[in-house]
């Protein structure tokens, strides 16, 4: 998505990316970027939250209009949980069992097969 | 106790800063067995161009990486796990006069805190429709536009990038909102 917002924005396109990734949206390089320090998923505001959701797309917007020049971004002053402990989980493989990380190998595999099957798919219909 | 709170300082917990993503997933799959780690685009220019009129004037498009919903297409949640099969690979658009079942099943999200069960934390066309009904931008673009998730940049630059370009100059956009999932 990164790429897409680059691409645009060289072709005279202004763009925002609304995202949760900060550090993989920062390392592309990204002209306007509002973080949402969020689980991945809600890059656009909290579930069933409205109010959040508007807000999200307030602050994008107003990064539209005010960002000076490339790599801007905003954090989102909203919060997910006051305890941010959720932070530590998310493929963090030193919370990992090695009866979990051998069911994760055999399912990443069995995905790269149905995957890969789709763009033979693709390419057949092309 | 955080040990600075008792100082007095206010700092928050050591670990409460954005997740080091690129971090635990290379170590994740280094763990898993997959050797050659995944490598992240990362350029040292960037480019910037101003909007040519006001927000409250402007066509503005939404870009996402969600799908549309495939009944066929095994498990797309809320709280689906991983599902691949739910991917797709070419660019595609939906009409954003009428409401879309887009899901994101297919994506790396957070499975353990979140559970995708509203569209609008990835998804805000509504929301840009309130702010479109306000007047705080001009129009919702006609269209808005999937962007698939590959792994191949060479395909996403030439392919992808290329397709979604032409699909907003069509409409005739003056900004865009891009909301990776």
């Amino acid at each position: 998505m990164s790429l897409a917002a680059r691409h645009l924005e060289a072709n005279g396109i202004p763009t925002v990316i609304m995202a949760c990734a900060k550090d993989i949206v920062e390392f592309a390089g990204v002209p306007r970027f509002l973080f949402s320090d969020f689980p991945l998923g809600n890059s656009a505001g909290k579930p069933k939250d409205v109010a959040s959701q508007d807000l999200t797309l307030e602050l994008a917007l107003g990064l539209l209009e005010s960002a000076t020049g490339p790599r801007t971004t905003m954090q989102s002053p909203l919060r997910w949980k006051d305890d941010a402990s959720w932070k530590l989980d998310f493929s963090n493989i030193e919370k990992m069992s090695p009866e979990e990380i051998a069911r994760r190998r055999a399912e990443f595999d069995r995905q790269k097969e149905i995957a890969k099957g789709i763009r033979k798919g693709d390419k057949a219909a092309d | 106790m955080d040990e600075n709170k008792r100082d007095g300082l206010g700092f928050a917990a050591e670990y409460d800063r954005p997740i080091p993503y690129m971090q635990r997933i290379r170590d994740y799959y280094v763990t898993l067995g997959y050797g050659a780690p995944y490598r992240w685009a990362n350029y040292a220019e960037v480019p910037f161009t101003k909007l040519t009129k006001p927000l409250s004037k402007s066509r503005v498009a939404l870009i996402t990486t969600a799908a549309p919903y495939q009944p066929d297409k095994g498990d797309q949640g809320p709280g689906a796990a991983y599902n691949a099969g739910a991917k797709f690979y070419k660019v595609y658009s939906g009409d954003t006069a009428v409401d879309h079942d887009l899901r994101i099943s297919h994506i790396g999200y957070d499975r353990l805190h979140t559970t995708a069960e509203d569209s609008n934390t990835w998804f805000p066309l509504p929301a840009m429709r309130r702010a479109a009904a306000k007047g705080r931008i001009g129009e919702v673009a006609p269209r808005f536009h999937g962007a698939p998730t590959n792994r191949s940049h060479v395909t996403t630059i030439d392919v992808d990038c290329a397709e979604l370009l032409a699909r907003c100059r069509a409409d005739n956009v003056d900004a865009a909102i891009l909301v990776p999932s």
